[in-house]
C-alpha cells in the first residue's frame, strides 16, 4: 500500500527536480582549500537545495595544492571564489577588480604557535627565532604582528603541514585557529605546552574568508551574485544548526577528494567556524563586511606597502551598483 | 549463726554471732569439740554479737565447758549482755560460768 | 524431633557455608594468580613479538637510510655534474629494490649552487626506472626537504598515500647534503629516497595475536599508519581518536608512544573492549608498533578453567552437604529417640525402654549413661520410699511419745474438788516435736501441796526421755523430802551422775501450806513466776539458782512468800514469752503481765484459756516452736474451807 503510493510520489518529485534543474543557472565556486569544514556552509547550501531555491546550480570545485581559486577566477573557470580580504585588496590594487559579495569570517583566526619548552613566553622571545610563514598575502597579518613588536626573525617558508614545527625545525609556526592549531594538539602536544599568539588579540584584525566575484562578472548579473551570497549564508546557518549532518557531508566530500579526514578535527573546525562566522553582537549582520574591519585591514596593508590605495568601500562591496 | 575463731597466746577466742539454738547448737558443739581435740587450750566465748540463746544452746555451752574442764583448761564468757544475759541470769549460768565484761578481762583472768 | 532436625540443619549449614567460603577464596585466589601469571607471560610474549617485528622493520629502514646517507656523502665529496648525478641516482635506485623513488634536490643558494638547480628524480614503474625531474621550487617548502635541511640530519617524513593510486602508503628518507666551505657547514641539498610501505603494512597486519587481537602502527605524530579499522588509517591520530571518544587516558598513552617510550598497559579500546596493549617505538622513524590483546579472549582459558573448577567444587559441596546432612541425621536420630524416652522417664514412667545401644560412640555412651541413671533413680526412689516409711513410723511413734508424755501430767481439773482453800489449773500445748516442758502437783502431806514447772533443755527424744526421768525423780523425791531446796538438790545429784551430754532442766519447785498460804520454793534456773495479788500482776523476785542436771554440787536455797486469800501464782515456761509472731516479734513478759492483769478476776481455767488465746492470737498462725505450758494456783484461804 505504502510502496504503491510512495513510488509514484518519488517519481513525480524526481521529474519536478529535473525540470527545475533545467531552469537553474549553472555557476561554479572554488573554495580556498581542499574540502574541510571551513567550507561547510557552501556544501550544505548545495546539499540541502538552498542554492537551487535561489535558482542556482552551484558546482563546488576542489581547492588545494596547485589549485588557486584566484587563478581560477581570473581564468574564468569559476564564477565565485572564497578569498581572503587581504588577497582581494592586493589584487584590487594590482588592477584586478573584485567584488566582495559576503564577508564570511569577520576577524583574524591566524595565530603564531610556539612550544613553551623552547623558552618562548611573550612576543619579545620570538626575536631572532625561526618562524614559519605561509607564502604570499597569507603571511601579511603575521608580518604586521612582527612589525608591531619590531621583531626580526628568520623567516622559513611554511607549506601545508606543521611537521617542521613538530620536529623542532622552526620555533614558531603559522597556524589557523580552526585548523593547524588543532592538528598540533592532535599530534600529542597539550594546550598548556603551547605559547599561542592569536593575532586578533594583538590588534591585528584581518577579516579572512569572503565570497568574491570578478567585478565584470558581477556586473553582468548582480542579482545572481547576491542570490549566491544569500544562499551561501543560509547554508552556513543550516550547517551550524545541524552540526552532525554537516560533519557527515564534509567527511564524505573529504573522502571523495582523498584527503585525510579526521572526524574530531572537522568537528573542531566547524565549531571554530561558528565562533568566527556568527556575529559576536546582534548589531552586526552575518556575512556583512564591517567597514571598520575593512579599513583596518586596508591600513595595515597600506602601511606594509602591499597596497597603494584602499579601494572605495561601496565599490568594493558592490553596494555602489545596488544603489543604482 | 557464725563462729569466728581467733588464736591468742593463752586461749582461743570464739566470737559467736546470730542465734545459738537447737538448730545451730550442734554445729557449735562439733566445732569446739574438734578444736579441743586438736589443741587442748582455754576458751573464751565472746557473746557480744550473739542475739539469742536457747536452752539447747545453754546445754551446748555447758557440754563444751565441761569438756574443757576435763582437759584442765579454762572456759570464760565475755560480753554477755542483753537478752542473753537475762537468760544466763534466769538459768543460773551467770553464777557457775566465769563471766567477764570484755575479752581482755577474760584473757587477764586466764593469765 | 524438631530439635534433632535443627541440630542436623545447623550443622549442615555451618559445614556448607564454611566449605563454600573456603572454595570461594581458593578459586578466587587461583583465578587471580592465574591471571597475573598469564598477564606476565603475555607481556613477555608481546614484548618479544613487537621487538622482533621492529627489528625486521629496522633492518630494512636502516639499509635504506644507509643508501641515502652514502649517496649524500659521495655527493659531498665529489662534485657531480648533472649527467653523473642522474646516473648515480639511477644506478643506486636500480640496486636497491626496497626504494621506490630516488632523487636529489638543491638549494637555490648562489653561494654553492646555481640559481636554478636541478632536482633529478627516478622512480620505479614495474621494472622500468622513470626519470621525472621537478623544475619549480616547490620542494623548498616540502617536509621531505625542509625537515632534514632545518634539522641538519636524516629525517623520515610523515607517511602519506601515494599520489597515483591513493592507497599505497609512502614515506621518504631524506639526508642533507652538506657544503663545507671551511668556515661553516651548510645544507646544500637533500638526497631523498621514497619508500613504499606496502611491505610494512603487510608485516604489521601479519602480526596476529590470539583470534581477535590485532596490531597497529602509529606515525611520529600519532597518525594511524596501519589498523584493522581502515577508516582510521591516515585519517585519525591516536589523539583525535581520544578526543572524539572522550578517552583522556588514551591521549596519555599516545603521548608516551610519540615520545618513544614502550610499555604494557590495560585500556578500553575504541570498541569499548577491555584490552591489554604492548607498544614499542621504531627507532629510525619514531613510529610506534603496538599489539592489542582483548582481555576476554586472553583470560578465556583461565576463566573456563576456573568455571570448571568452580563447577566441580559446587558439585562437591552439594555432595558434601548431602553427606553431612545424612550423617547428622544418623547421629541425631538416636538422640531424638533417647530424648523421647527420657521425657517419658521424666514424667515418671521409669520402666520406659531406652533405645537399644547399637554403637560405642557418644550417643551409645549417652544411652548407657541414661540407662545407668534410670536404674540409680529407680533405686533411689525405692530407698526414699523406704526411708519415708521409716520416718513416718518414727513420727507416729514420736506422736505417741508426746501423747504419753502429756498423759503423764495431771490433766483432770478440778484436781482437788474437796480442797476449796485453793484452786489449781494447768495446761500444756506441745510443739510439733516432742518437747521437754512439764508441770506437776501433788500433796506431800495433807497440808503441803507441791507444785512445779520445768523445762528440759532442747527438744526431741533425748529431751523427752530426760523429762520422764526428771518428772519421776521430782515426784518421788518430792514426796520423800518435802522441802523444795532439798528436792532440787537431791534430784540434781541423781541427774548429774553420768551426765556427759550436760542435759539439764530448769525447775521451779514450790510447796504451798494450804493452811496459812505460805509458799516455800526453790528455783533451778526457771523463769520467775507471776504473782497476781489485789488485781496487780508482777514477777516474783526470786533467786536464779542453777539449772538441774549438769553440776552435782549445786546448792539451792529455799525462799518463801505468803499468799493472801485470792492471790494467784502463775507459773509458765518460755514457750509463752518467746512465742513468735509472723514478724518474729516475741510475745514477751510485758504482754504476759498485762494479759494476766486483765484476767486477774477470772477463774483459773478461764485465765489459762485467756493467756493461751492471747499467745496464739499473737502468733497469728506462725509455727509454734516450743511447748506452751502454764500452771496457775490460787489460794482462797482456810475461810473458804469453812464457809
Amino acid at each position: 500500500m505504502w510502496i504503491g503510493l510512495a513510488v509514484p510520489l518519488v517519481l513525480f518529485w524526481l521529474c519536478l527536480a529535473h525540470a527545475r534543474a533545467e531552469g537553474l543557472a549553472k555557476v561554479r565556486l572554488m573554495p580556498l582549500w581542499s574540502p574541510q569544514a571551513q567550507f561547510a556552509g557552501y556544501y550544505m547550501a548545495r546539499e540541502k537545495g538552498i542554492y537551487a531555491r535561489y535558482g542556482l546550480d552551484v558546482d563546488i570545485l576542489e581547492g588545494g595544492p596547485g589549485r588557486s581559486p584566484l587563478q581560477s577566477l581570473i581564468s574564468g573557470e569559476v564564477d565565485f571564489a572564497v578569498l581572503w580580504l587581504a588577497t582581494a585588496l592586493q589584487q584590487n590594487d594590482d588592477g584586478l577588480k573584485l567584488v566582495n559579495l559576503a564577508q564570511i569570517i569577520q576577524r583574524s583566526s591566524l595565530m603564531l604557535v610556539a612550544k613553551k619548552a623552547s623558552g618562548i613566553a611573550g612576543p619579545a622571545d620570538l626575536q631572532g627565532r625561526k618562524v614559519g610563514l605561509w607564502a604570499g598575502e597569507l603571511s601579511l597579518p603575521v608580518l604586521a604582528f612582527l612589525e608591531r613588536y619590531r621583531l626580526h626573525v628568520q623567516r622559513i617558508s611554511q607549506a601545508y603541514t606543521v611537521n617542521l614545527f613538530l620536529r623542532g625545525g622552526i620555533d614558531a609556526a603559522s597556524a589557523m585557529w580552526y585548523n593547524e592549531y588543532h592538528t598540533i594538539l592532535n599530534a600529542g602536544i597539550n594546550p598548556d605546552e603551547l605559547q599561542v599568539f592569536s593575532l586578533h588579540e594583538h590588534g591585528i584584525s584581518f577579516p579572512e574568508d569572503g565570497l568574491y566575484a570578478l567585478e565584470q562578472g558581477y556586473r553582468k548579473d548582480p542579482a545572481r551574485a547576491r542570490a549566491f551570497a544569500q544562499a551561501s549564508l543560509e547554508g552556513w546557518r543550516y550547517a551550524f544548526a545541524h552540526p552532525e549532518e554537516t560533519l557527515e557531508v564534509v567527511l564524505r566530500r573529504m573522502r571523495e577528494a582523498k584527503v585525510p579526514a579526521s572526524r574530531s578535527h572537522q568537528e573542531w573546525m566547524l565549531a571554530r567556524m561558528r565562533d568566527l562566522i556568527m556575529p559576536a553582537d546582534s548589531s552586526e549582520t552575518l556575512g556583512h563586511l564591517q567597514l571598520a574591519g575593512f579599513q583596518a585591514a586596508g591600513t595595515i596593508l597600506h602601511k606594509h606597502g602591499a597596497i597603494e590605495d584602499i579601494p572605495d568601500y561601496a565599490t568594493f562591496t558592490g553596494d555602489a551598483d545596488a544603489d543604482h | 549463726m557464725d563462729i569466728q575463731i581467733a588464736k591468742e597466746e593463752k586461749a582461743h577466742i570464739l566470737t559467736l554471732s546470730g542465734k545459738l539454738d537447737g538448730v545451730t547448737a550442734p554445729a557449735y558443739e562439733q566445732r569446739v569439740m574438734a578444736l579441743l581435740e586438736a589443741v587442748p587450750c582455754s576458751l573464751i566465748i565472746d557473746f557480744a554479737s550473739l542475739d539469742y540463746i536457747s536452752s539447747a544452746g545453754l546445754r551446748a555451752l555447758l557440754a563444751t565447758a565441761k569438756r574443757i574442764k576435763l582437759k584442765g583448761a579454762q572456759f570464760h564468757c565475755a560480753n554477755v549482755t542483753g537478752t542473753v544475759r537475762e537468760i544466763f541470769d534466769i538459768s543460773g549460768f551467770s553464777s557457775i560460768l566465769r563471766m567477764h565484761d570484755s575479752v581482755a578481762g577474760a584473757l587477764a583472768a586466764i593469765g | 524431633m524438631q530439635t534433632t532436625k535443627s541440630i542436623a540443619r545447623t550443622f549442615t549449614l555451618i559445614v556448607s557455608v564454611c566449605t563454600v567460603l573456603i572454595f570461594s577464596v581458593a578459586i578466587g585466589s587461583f583465578y587471580h594468580r592465574s591471571r597475573v601469571a598469564l598477564e606476565q607471560e603475555v607481556a613477555n610474549n608481546a614484548a618479544h613479538l613487537v621487538l622482533a617485528s621492529i627489528n625486521r622493520v629496522e633492518t630494512t629502514l636502516h639499509a635504506i637510510g644507509k643508501v641515502a646517507e652514502d649517496t649524500s656523502r659521495s655527493l659531498e665529496i665529489a662534485g657531480y655534474h648533472d649527467q653523473s648525478l642522474t646516473t648515480l641516482l639511477k644506478e643506486t635506485l636500480r640496486d636497491n629494490r626496497d626504494i621506490h623513488g630516488f632523487g636529489a634536490a638543491f638549494d637555490p643558494n648562489p653561494a654553492f649552487n646555481p640559481p636554478h638547480p636541478v632536482v633529478p628524480y627516478y622512480f620505479r614503474q614495474g621494472e622500468r626506472l622513470v626519470f621525472a625531474p621537478e623544475d619549480n621550487f616547490q620542494h623548498l617548502s616540502q617536509d621531505w626537504y625542509q625537515i632534514p635541511k632545518e634539522l641538519g640530519q636524516m629525517a623520515w617524513s610523515e607517511p602519506s598515500f601515494d599520489k597515483a593510486s591513493g592507497t599505497i602508503l609512502m614515506t621518504s628518507c631524506s639526508v642533507p647534503i652538506f657544503s663545507d666551505n671551511g668556515r661553516e657547514k651548510q645544507v646544500r641539498g637533500v638526497v631523498v629516497a621514497d619508500v613504499s610501505l606496502e611491505w610494512l603494512t603487510e608485516l604489521v597486519a601479519s602480526i596476529r595475536v590470539l583470534d581477535t587481537g590485532y596490531s597497529f602502527l602509529l606515525s611520529r605524530n600519532g597518525t594511524f599508519l596501519t589498523h584493522p579499522d581502515r577508516d582510521l588509517i591516515m585519517n585519525e591520530t591516536i589523539f583525535s581518536l581520544a578526543e572524539s571518544r572522550h578517552k583522556p587516558d588514551l591521549r596519555e598513552i599516545g603521548r608516551k608512544m610519540v615520545l618513544g617510550e614502550s610499555g604494557f598497559v590495560a585500556y578500553t579500546n575504541i570498541h569499548d573492549v577491555s584490552t591489554l596493549m604492548y607498544y614499542a617505538p621504531v627507532p629510525s622513524t619514531g613510529w610506534t608498533l603496538a599489539v592489542v590483546f582483548p582481555e576476554a579472549e586472553l583470560y578465556a582459558d583461565v576463566r573456563n578453567l576456573t568455571l570448571v573448577v568452580a563447577g566441580i567444587a559446587l558439585a562437591g559441596i552439594l555432595l558434601l552437604t548431602a553427606a553431612v546432612y545424612w550423617v547428622a541425621r544418623r547421629v541425631t536420630a538416636p538422640l531424638g529417640a533417647l530424648a523421647e524416652a527420657t521425657e517419658a522417664i521424666a514424667s515418671g514412667h521409669f520402666d520406659t525402654e531406652l533405645p537399644a545401644v547399637k554403637s560405642s560412640d557418644e550417643v551409645g555412651k549417652l544411652t548407657l549413661a541414661f540407662t545407668a541413671m534410670t536404674g540409680a533413680l529407680k533405686k533411689y526412689i525405692r530407698n526414699l520410699t523406704e526411708t519415708t516409711a521409716a520416718k513416718e513410723r518414727i513420727q507416729s511413734e514420736l506422736k505417741m511419745a508426746t501423747d504419753i508424755q502429756a498423759s503423764l501430767l495431771p490433766q483432770l481439773f478440778p484436781a482437788f474438788p474437796d480442797r476449796p482453800e485453793f484452786d489449781i489449773h494447768a495446761a500444756m500445748d506441745p510443739a510439733k516435736e516432742v518437747g521437754g516442758d512439764f508441770y506437776d502437783f501433788f500433796f506431800i502431806d495433807p497440808t503441803n501441796l507441791c507444785f512445779l514447772m520445768a523445762d528440759v533443755a532442747d527438744k526431741g527424744v533425748p529431751a523427752a526421755l530426760y523429762m520422764m526421768v526428771a518428772k519421776i525423780l521430782l515426784k518421788t523425791e518430792g514426796q520423800r523430802l518435802g522441802e523444795p531446796e532439798q528436792i532440787l538438790s537431791r534430784v540434781n545429784e541423781i541427774l548429774a551422775a553420768d551426765n556427759d551430754s550436760c542435759m539439764f532442766t530448769t525447775v521451779f519447785c514450790a510447796i504451798l501450806n494450804t493452811e496459812n498460804g505460805e509458799v516455800r520454793f526453790a528455783n533451778a534456773g526457771h523463769n520467775a513466776p507471776v504473782l497476781i495479788s489485789g488485781g496487780q500482776a508482777e514477777f516474783l523476785s526470786i533467786r536464779a539458782g542453777f539449772v538441774l542436771g549438769p553440776i552435782a554440787e549445786t546448792v539451792y536455797t529455799a525462799e518463801r512468800i505468803t499468799l493472801e486469800p485470792g492471790d494467784v501464782l502463775f507459773l509458765y515456761t518460755d514457750g509463752i514469752t518467746e512465742a513468735k509472731s509472723r514478724s518474729e516479734e516475741l510475745y514477751g513478759e510485758e504482754r504476759l503481765l498485762q494479759t494476766l492483769q486483765t484476767a486477774s478476776r477470772q477463774e483459773l481455767a478461764e485465765m489459762i484459756r485467756t493467756v493461751r488465746a492471747e499467745v496464739f492470737r499473737h502468733a497469728d498462725g506462725a509455727p509454734q516452736s516450743d511447748d506452751v505450758t502454764m500452771l496457775a494456783i490460787k489460794y482462797r484461804g482456810m475461810a473458804a474451807r469453812n464457809p
